[in-house]
C-alpha cells in the first residue's frame, strides 16, 4: 500500500508539473495581460506594466520565476490586482466545495435509489419515466436548463401562489447581506445552482447505477442466493448493490474530481465566485500566474479524487486490494 | 408494464416533498420590499480589480462609478449641457471656481470650502492636494500621470488655498484633482504604503458614502454621518457582482436588484423591447463613446485616399445605427470622434456628407483604377476585397459585422470577417499594423477633446515611442498635426473648439476612419426609486444617490 501510495504521489508531481508548463506557456502565448492597457490615455503606463509583470524576459525565465516561488509554496499574487492567490483560491473553493458537497450527496442518493429502482423493475412504467428523465437531463444544456429553472420557480411557480420568488437568482456568497449560518435564507441560496449541478449528474450516474445493476442482478452468486431464499430486499440491497456500486464509484469518483476544477456555467449564472468564476476571470484578463496556480490546484484534486477512486475499488472489492 | 406501489409511494412523496417545499418557501418568501430609508441592490456587471485608483491596477469604469465617486472628494463634476455636450462644474468641495492665469505661466488657484471634511471630520486642505500630486507624479506603478507631469508645482499659502502652477500649457486643467483620481487623504495615507492601505478596501471617505467590498459579490455603500453636502437617506446600498448580462435581467425581474446599468447589447435590449413592468428606461447617445470602422492607413487597400472614400459612400451609417439601437431611440451615425459629450468641439460635417451613395462609389473606384466584374470591383485581376476584424464574443459586433458585410457587397468589395480575442487584438495586432479594417470603440472619460493621441503621426508605434503610440491607423494627414497638438494646450476655450473643428474637418476629408455609431447608455431601474436618477455619460449614473429615496 505504501509503495502504491509512492508511485501515485511521483506520478502525480509529474503530471502537475507538466500541467503547470501547459497552462503558463499557453496562456502567455494566447493571452496578453497589459491589452487592457493598450487604450490608456497615457501610453507609458503599458511598457510600465510589461516590466513589472516582466514580460519583457524570455518565458522560460517567466516560468522559472513562478515555479521557484511554487515550490516554497508561494503561489504569488494575482498579476493586475496583486492580490494573493492562495487566499483567493481558497475562498473560491469554499463556495465550490459548498455546491460540490450538496450537489454530490443529493446527485448519489438520487441516483442510486433511480438506477436500483429502474434495474429492479426493469421496463416498468417507472423505469421507463425515469429513463426518459435521464436523457432529458443528459441532453440539456446545463446553462438553457439553469434559465429554465430560474424562470419555473423564481416566477412561474411564485406566481401560481400568488407570492414572491422563494428562491434567488443570485447566490453570491450563498448568504444574503448581513446573514451567515446554516439557514433557510442558506437554502433559498442554494436551491437552484444545486438543482442544475445535480440534473446533470443524476442523468448520467443513474445511468451507470441501471446498467451495473442489472449486470449484477443477473450474475450467479444472486441467482443462487435467491434460490437459496435469501429475502429479495436483502439480494438486492445486500448482494447485488454493493457489486453495482463498484464501476459506478469509479465514474463518480472522476467526475466529483473534475467537478472540482469549477463548476463555470453554474456559477457565472448564479454569480457566485467559485473555482469556476476565478478561473473565466483569470482567462478574460490573461492572467498567467493565476491560471497556472489553478490549473495545479485542479489537478491535484483530479489526481486526488483518482487515488480516493482506487481506496475505494479495492474497499469494495474485497478481491482488489492494493499492495 | 404497471404502476406498482412503489411507483405510486414515490410520486405521492415527489408531491409531498414539493409542497412541503413551497410552504417553507411561502412561510418566509417575502422579500423585503424597498422603502424609504431603506437598502437599495443594484446589479453590477463587473467589479474593479482594486480600489487604489492612481495604480495600473485601476482604470475599471464601475470601480468609479461604484466607488470612487461616492468616497473621494473631486474638484470637478461633469455635467449635461446643451445638445449632449459635457462641462466641467465646481463641486462642493471648492468655495467657488478657481481662477486662472495663463500669463506669464499657467497657474490655477482653488479656494476650498472650509465645511469639507474627512470621515473622521478633519478639514479638506491643500495639503491632500499636495500629496495626490505628488503620489502621482512620483509613485511607482501609476496608472496616468498626463497633466499631473505637466505641473511644476503645488503650493498651499493657507489650508484653504491651493496654488498649481503649470511647467507647461495643459487646456485641461479642470481634470485634475477629479475624473478617474479625486482627492486623497493626506492626514491619513501620509508615511505609508497608499497602495497597500487602499487597493482593497479603504475605511474613509469624504463623499457621502463608506464603501465595503466583499470581493467577487458585492460592494456595499453606507452613509458617511460626516460628509458637509447632502447626506443620503438610503440605509444601504448594495452593487450585486452579476457578470451574465441574462442572469442580470433575472435578479432585476425577480426583484433581487432595483436598477441595471447594461451594455446595448442586442439581449439587452431584447429584453427590454419585450418590456420590463415597474420600471422605468433611460437611453441616451450623448456618451463618450464612438464605436468606428477603424482604417489602416498604411496598409492596402486603405493606403489609397479614394479606396477610403468609396468605402465611407458605401454603407448607409444611419440605417445601421438605427438597426443597432433604434429600440433606444438612438438613430444617428456618428459624425465626429469627438464625442457627442464634447460636441462643441466637434464638427458633425467633418462625416455627415458621407451618406450611402453608390455613384459615388463608382466615380471613386473606377478613378483609382478599378472595373467592376462579377459583382465585385476588381483590379489587375484581383477583387476588392479586405479583412474586417473585432473582438470575440461581442454579440453588437458581430451583428454589425454582418450588416456591414452584406452592405459592402451590395456596393461592390468583399469583406471577411475574422474575430479576435480582445487581448490579441489590442495587445498585438492594432499596434502592429496587422489588419485592414477593425471595428472597436474609443471611450473618453473627460469632457475634453483629446484626438492627438490616435491621430497625431508622433503617435505612430515606432520605435521613438517604444511602439506604444495608440494611432494604429497610421494616419498622417498635413496640417493635422498642430491642430490637434494646439487643442491639447489652448487654455482659451473658444479658440480650442475652432482648432478642434478644423481638425475634425480635415480628418473628415481624408477619411483616415470613419466613425459609426455612439455607443449609447442604458440605465434600467425600478419605479420605486426617486428622486436624481439620471445617467452621467462620464460619471456614470451612481453619483448623486445621496439624493435618491426609496419608495415602498
Amino acid at each position: 500500500m505504501i509503495q502504491f501510495l509512492g508511485r501515485r504521489i511521483l506520478y502525480s508531481i509529474l503530471v502537475l508539473f507538466l500541467a503547470s508548463i501547459v497552462a503558463f506557456v499557453g496562456t502567455r502565448i494566447a493571452f496578453d495581460p497589459t491589452a487592457r492597457l493598450a487604450q490608456a490615455r497615457d501610453p507609458k503606463v503599458r511598457i510600465a506594466e510589461e516590466r513589472r509583470l516582466g514580460l519583457d524576459k524570455p518565458l522560460v525565465v517567466q516560468y522559472g520565476r513562478w515555479l521557484g516561488r511554487f515550490v516554497q509554496g508561494d503561489l504569488g499574487e494575482t498579476e493586475v490586482s496583486q492580490e494573493p492567490i492562495a487566499a483567493k483560491l481558497r475562498s473560491g473553493m469554499w463556495l465550490t466545495i459548498q455546491l460540490l458537497v450538496w450537489g454530490v450527496t443529493v446527485s448519489v442518493i438520487a441516483a442510486l435509489i433511480i438506477g436500483v429502482y429502474s434495474a429492479v423493475r426493469q421496463y416498468s412504467v417507472g423505469d421507463y419515466v425515469l429513463t426518459t428523465f435521464s436523457f432529458m437531463g443528459i441532453s440539456i444544456p446545463p446553462f438553457w436548463f439553469a434559465f429554465i429553472a430560474i424562470q419555473f420557480f423564481v416566477f412561474t411557480l411564485p406566481g401560481l401562489f400568488g407570492t414572491s420568488p422563494w428562491f434567488y437568482t443570485f447566490s453570491g456568497s450563498l448568504h444574503s447581506d448581513g446573514v451567515s449560518g446554516f439557514n433557510l435564507d442558506y437554502l433559498r441560496h442554494l436551491f437552484l445552482p444545486v438543482l442544475v449541478l445535480t440534473v446533470q449528474n443524476i442523468a448520467g450516474w443513474s445511468r451507470y447505477q441501471r446498467a451495473s445493476m442489472l449486470d449484477t442482478l443477473n450474475a450467479d452468486y444472486v441467482r443462487t442466493a435467491r434460490a437459496k431464499g435469501v429475502p429479495r430486499r436483502q439480494v438486492v440491497l445486500r448482494h447485488a448493490l454493493r457489486n453495482a456500486l463498484i464501476p459506478v464509484v469509479t465514474v463518480m469518483a472522476l467526475d466529483i474530481g473534475l467537478l472540482f476544477g469549477g463548476l463555470v456555467i453554474t456559477e457565472q449564472i448564479f454569480s457566485i465566485p467559485g473555482m469556476g468564476r476565478i478561473f473565466v476571470s483569470a482567462l478574460d484578463r490573461g492572467d498567467a500566474t493565476m491560471l497556472t496556480a489553478w490549473t495545479v490546484v485542479a489537478a491535484s484534486f483530479v489526481l486526488l479524487f483518482n487515488l480516493i477512486a482506487d481506496l475505494a475499488y479495492g474497499w469494495l472489492d474485497p478481491r482488489v486490494r492494493i499492495t | 408494464m404497471r404502476f406498482t406501489k412503489t411507483t405510486a409511494a414515490l410520486a405521492s412523496g415527489v408531491l409531498t416533498l414539493g409542497l412541503a417545499v413551497s410552504s417553507a418557501a411561502s412561510a418566509g418568501a417575502s422579500r423585503p420590499t424597498a422603502k424609504a430609508g431603506g437598502t437599495l441592490a443594484i446589479g453590477a456587471e463587473q467589479e474593479p480589480d482594486c480600489l487604489d485608483w492612481i495604480a495600473s491596477c485601476s482604470g475599471s469604469s464601475w470601480g468609479a462609478w461604484m466607488v470612487l465617486y461616492n468616497t473621494l472628494p473631486q474638484a470637478f463634476r461633469f455635467e449635461p449641457g446643451k445638445g449632449g455636450a459635457y462641462n466641467y462644474v465646481p463641486t462642493s468641495l471648492l468655495a467657488g471656481e478657481p481662477t486662472l492665469q495663463t500669463s506669464p505661466k499657467q497657474v490655477v488657484t482653488y479656494k476650498l470650502n472650509p465645511k469639507a471634511v474627512w470621515s473622521d471630520g478633519v478639514q479638506v486642505t491643500a495639503a491632500d492636494f499636495q500629496y495626490t500630486y505628488d503620489q502621482i507624479v512620483n509613485g511607482t506603478d501609476i496608472y496616468d500621470t498626463t497633466g499631473y507631469s505637466s505641473v511644476e508645482s503645488v503650493t498651499a499659502p493657507d489650508p484653504q488655498t491651493v496654488v498649481v502652477t503649470y511647467a507647461e500649457p495643459y487646456a485641461s486643467w479642470k481634470s485634475l484633482f477629479s475624473g478617474g483620481y479625486g482627492l486623497m487623504p493626506s492626514h491619513i495615507l501620509a508615511g505609508k504604503d497608499r497602495n497597500a492601505e487602499m487597493k482593497d478596501g479603504y475605511t474613509f471617505s469624504g463623499g457621502p458614502w463608506f464603501a465595503k467590498w466583499k470581493k467577487g459579490v458585492s460592494i456595499t455603500l453606507t452613509p458617511n454621518p460626516k460628509y458637509w453636502d447632502k447626506k443620503p437617506s438610503i440605509k444601504k446600498v448594495i452593487f450585486k457582482i452579476i457578470p451574465e448580462s441574462t442572469a442580470a435581467f433575472q435578479a432585476f425581474k425577480a426583484g433581487e436588484v432595483s436598477a441595471l446599468y447594461p451594455q446595448p447589447q442586442p439581449d439587452a435590449l431584447a429584453q427590454i423591447k419585450k418590456g420590463l413592468p415597474g420600471s422605468v428606461t433611460k437611453a441616451t447617445g450623448d456618451t463618450g463613446n464612438v464605436e468606428a470602422l477603424w482604417l489602416n492607413n498604411n496598409k492596402a487597400p486603405f493606403n489609397d485616399i479614394n479606396f477610403r472614400k468609396a468605402i465611407a459612400y458605401s454603407i448607409d451609417r444611419n440605417a445601421i445605427v438605427k438597426r443597432l439601437f433604434g429600440t433606444l431611440g438612438v438613430k444617428k451615425a456618428q459624425n465626429s470622434f469627438n464625442p457627442p459629450i464634447v460636441a462643441d468641439y466637434a464638427d458633425p460635417a467633418g462625416f455627415s456628407g458621407y451618406t450611402k451613395d453608390l455613384k459615388q462609389v463608382k466615380s471613386l473606384m473606377t478613378g483609382a483604377g478599378y472595373k467592376k466584374s462579377g459583382g465585385y470591383w476588381t483590379k489587375d485581376g484581383k477583387k476588392a476585397s479586405f479583412t474586417f476584424k473585432t473582438t470575440v464574443g461581442n454579440q453588437r459586433r458581430a451583428l454589425t459585422a454582418q450588416i456591414l458585410q452584406a452592405a459592402f457587397k451590395d456596393a461592390g468589395f468583399q469583406m471577411k470577417i475574422q474575430a479576435v480575442e480582445a487581448g490579441d487584438l489590442f495587445g498585438e495586432q492594432l499596434p502592429s499594423g496587422n489588419y485592414q479594417m477593425a471595428l472597436y470603440a474609443q471611450v473618453a472619460t473627460t469632457p475634453d477633446p483629446g484626438l492627438c493621441v490616435i491621430f497625431c503621426s508622433a503617435n505612430i508605434p515606432s520605435e521613438a515611442n517604444e511602439n506604444s503610440g495608440q494611432n494604429w491607423t497610421g494616419t498622417r494627414v498635413d496640417g493635422l498635426d498642430p491642430l490637434l497638438e494646439q487643442v491639447d494646450v489652448e487654455p482659451d476655450a473658444a479658440k480650442r473648439a475652432e482648432l478642434s473643428k478644423q481638425a475634425d474637418l480635415l480628418i473628415g476629408s481624408s477619411v483616415t476612419s470613419l466613425p459609426l455609431d455612439p455607443l449609447p447608455n442604458i440605465l434600467l431601474y425600478k419605479t420605486s426609486i426617486k428622486g436624481k436618477v439620471r445617467d452621467n455619460a462620464v460619471m456614470g449614473p451612481f453619483t448623486q444617490m445621496n439624493y435618491w429615496t426609496l419608495k415602498g
